[in-house]
């Protein structure tokens, strides 16, 4: 029996066909899963995050597991954004799903760069700004940890693009929601949250931690009750959309995020357990939405707050 | 892909043999590796890398030592039960150097890889090789061909296996090796040193296994490679081995 349950999700001048998206860095550029499922079934998906330059990330031990979670401190190794246009994006060539473009800077200057030169890739739908990255001009403090950088950073991305720019936030905050209300007022058309939560794994046997670089980033199942609590409080003080991420990894989770005010959400690392794990979960938001006769998807966005 | 389990047993000290049905739809180069899921959702959460001991038309063969929390899981494992498995990942040991004296050195769990070599060396190479394996104790033996070296002296030779074949080593020689990272860098450095060949198979934790996470990566002389992706065997000159 064909489901007519409504998915699509509408975000600035883009329709997802559903919800359901991928996490930046856990899906690497799109082609790695090509083998795994078909691209089309996803509302969309979000690239690695690119820099101006190629960067060579951090020395290993880069990754550590966790109970039902991992640390990373990958260092955001990636190609670059001229090697992604000229070598990734043509292999995305026939896809029929949103692809956003993470980008990442150390100063605005570069974020403005990545996205000027990303500007006229059509194949490109939108933007997400990482803002979990040091300011070299604030003497390396977080981006995303200072409401005015965060203004100024989105202002000035807004400023030259007319592709929807979704801001995504650090949880590694005192109030995520002051955050959130900066990046609302400098435009942004969505805030997604929530990156990883800064850990660390000590190895007894050496006597010191287990990653080169000290700390890493949670990610996983473990984290999503962090992640819907944010999302919640977010969804409470902004009026653009919010998309939610942090350990989604079933259909249940996922619908909480939506329920506390996810217009759409990202599935990360569990894409690294089950390729395909992103079909399951569209699969399964249909047949909820089926089962409790609820048209749209959009009836039960923020439906926890009343 | 989940597959059925034929057999799942003690075959020395810590270490089983799990038999997987052949599900006839890949062809496996030695070397190779499947990444493994212990259970659901949520614990542990990232699947195990195991390179394929064995390959035949019944089964997949995995040897896996019991060291943490997911090998012990596995342990529990029926005869019957499905198993999920991502793969065969990775590069493989290819470019046989036939002109050369092929040598296998393993060392622990480490020659697992090994075996499956070693079969395909001789049934579809009809290529000559010698192979050679190092365990702390006979006990701990699961190999039934080459030359043992036990560090406790408990069978063949008395001491390492990088000892026992240093002598051996010349530039006529090409080594596959597989075992504990302390002994690949021994290893690498003793090949420097003789002048011959190597291919080596690393380790290194891995959330993905099918290149997208990037924390599998070692130093390489030109950057970071990953091991899942770019590996697991590398050419020994490849690797940065001060940093390992
Ligand atoms: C390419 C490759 C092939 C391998 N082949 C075999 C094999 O044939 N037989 C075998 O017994 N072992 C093999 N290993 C090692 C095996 O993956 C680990 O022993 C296993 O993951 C340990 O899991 P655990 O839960 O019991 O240990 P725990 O220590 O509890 O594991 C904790 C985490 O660390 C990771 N981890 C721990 N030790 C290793 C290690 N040595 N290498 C990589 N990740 C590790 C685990 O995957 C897990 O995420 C291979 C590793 C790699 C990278
Ligand atoms: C290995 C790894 C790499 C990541 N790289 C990026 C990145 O490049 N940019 C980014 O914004 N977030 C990155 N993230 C964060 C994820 O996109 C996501 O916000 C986070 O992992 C929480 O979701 P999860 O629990 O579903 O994984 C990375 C996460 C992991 C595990």
């Amino acid at each position: 029996m064909a489901s007519n349950v409504n998915l699509t999700v509408k975000l600035g001048n883009l329709i997802f066909k559903n919800p359901v998206l991928t996490a930046s860095g856990t899906f690497g550029y799109g082609v790695e899963y090509k083998k795994y499922m078909d691209l089309d079934k996803l509302g969309g998906f979000i690239v690695k995050g690119l820099s101006i330059v190629e960067k060579q990330g951090n020395k290993p031990p880069r990754i550590v597991e966790t109970p039902s979670g991992m640390l990373n401190a990958i260092g955001l190794q990636n190609v670059g954004v001229d090697r992604f246009i000229n070598e990734k994006l043509p292999k995305l060539k026939d896809v029929n799903s949103h692809i956003i473009a993470n980008i990442y800077g150390t100063s605005v200057d570069e974020f403005v760069g990545i996205v000027e030169k990303l500007e006229n890739e059509g194949l490109v739908s939108a933007y997400e700004v990482n803002v979990s990255c040091p300011n070299v001009a604030q003497g390396g403090a977080l981006f995303g940890k200072n409401p005015d950088n965060v203004f100024e950073l989105t202002s000035a991305v807004k400023n030259i693009t007319d592709k929807p720019v979704i801001v995504k936030l650090t949880p590694n905050v005192d109030d995520i929601s002051i955050i959130a209300l900066a990046a609302q007022d400098a435009k942004a058309d969505a805030v997604s949250l929530i990156n990883t939560i800064t850990g660390m794994v000590i190895d007894t046997k050496t006597k010191k931690p287990v990653l080169a670089n000290k700390t890493g980033g949670l990610s996983g199942p473990a984290i999503y009750p962090v992640g819907v609590r944010m999302v919640y409080e977010v969804y409470e003080k902004v009026k653009i959309p919010i998309i939610g991420v942090g350990g989604i990894y079933n259909s249940g989770v996922a619908l909480q995020y939506i329920m506390v005010g996810a217009s759409l959400i990202e599935v990360g690392t569990a894409n690294f357990i089950k390729p395909d794990i992103t079909v399951e979960i569209i699969e399964g938001i249909r047949r909820y939405l089926d089962e409790e006769n609820i048209n749209s998807i959009g009836d039960i966005v923020g439906i926890a707050h009343i | 892909m989940e597959l059925k389990i034929v057999e799942n047993r003690e075959i020395a000290k810590n270490t089983f043999s799990l038999k997987i049905e052949n599900p006839a739809l890949f062809d496996i180069k030695p070397g190779q590796f499947f990444m493994v899921r212990i259970n659901g959702f949520n614990y542990p959460l990232l699947r195990r890398p195991f390179s394929v001991a064995n390959f035949t038309g019944n089964y997949i063969e995995i040897i896996y030592r019991v060291v943490g929390e997911g090998t012990k899981i596995l342990t529990d494992k029926k005869v019957g039960e499905f198993i999920d498995l991502l793969g065969p990942l990775g590069n493989g040991f290819d470019e046989i150097a036939e002109n050369k004296k092929i040598m296998l050195v393993g060392g622990g769990i480490g020659a697992a890889p090994l075996i499956y070599l070693s079969s395909v060396l001789k049934n579809r190479h009809k290529t000559p090789y010698e192979a050679f394996f190092g365990f702390n104790s006979k006990d701990e033996i699961y190999v039934d061909f080459g030359s043992i070296a036990t560090m406790d002296g408990s069978s063949g030779f008395d001491g390492n296996v990088v000892d026992m074949i240093e002598d051996r080593l010349n530039e006529d020689t090409f080594i596959f090796a597989c075992g504990p990272t302390i002994m690949m860098k021994r290893l690498a450095y003793v090949c420097y040193d003789k002048g011959c060949g190597m291919k080596v198979s690393l380790e290194s934790r891995m959330a993905c296994g099918i290149g997208v996470c990037l924390g599998c990566v070692v130093e390489s002389q030109n950057g970071f490679k990953k091991v899942c992706e770019d590996g697991p065997v590398f050419d020994f000159r490849e690797i940065v081995w001060q940093a390992m």
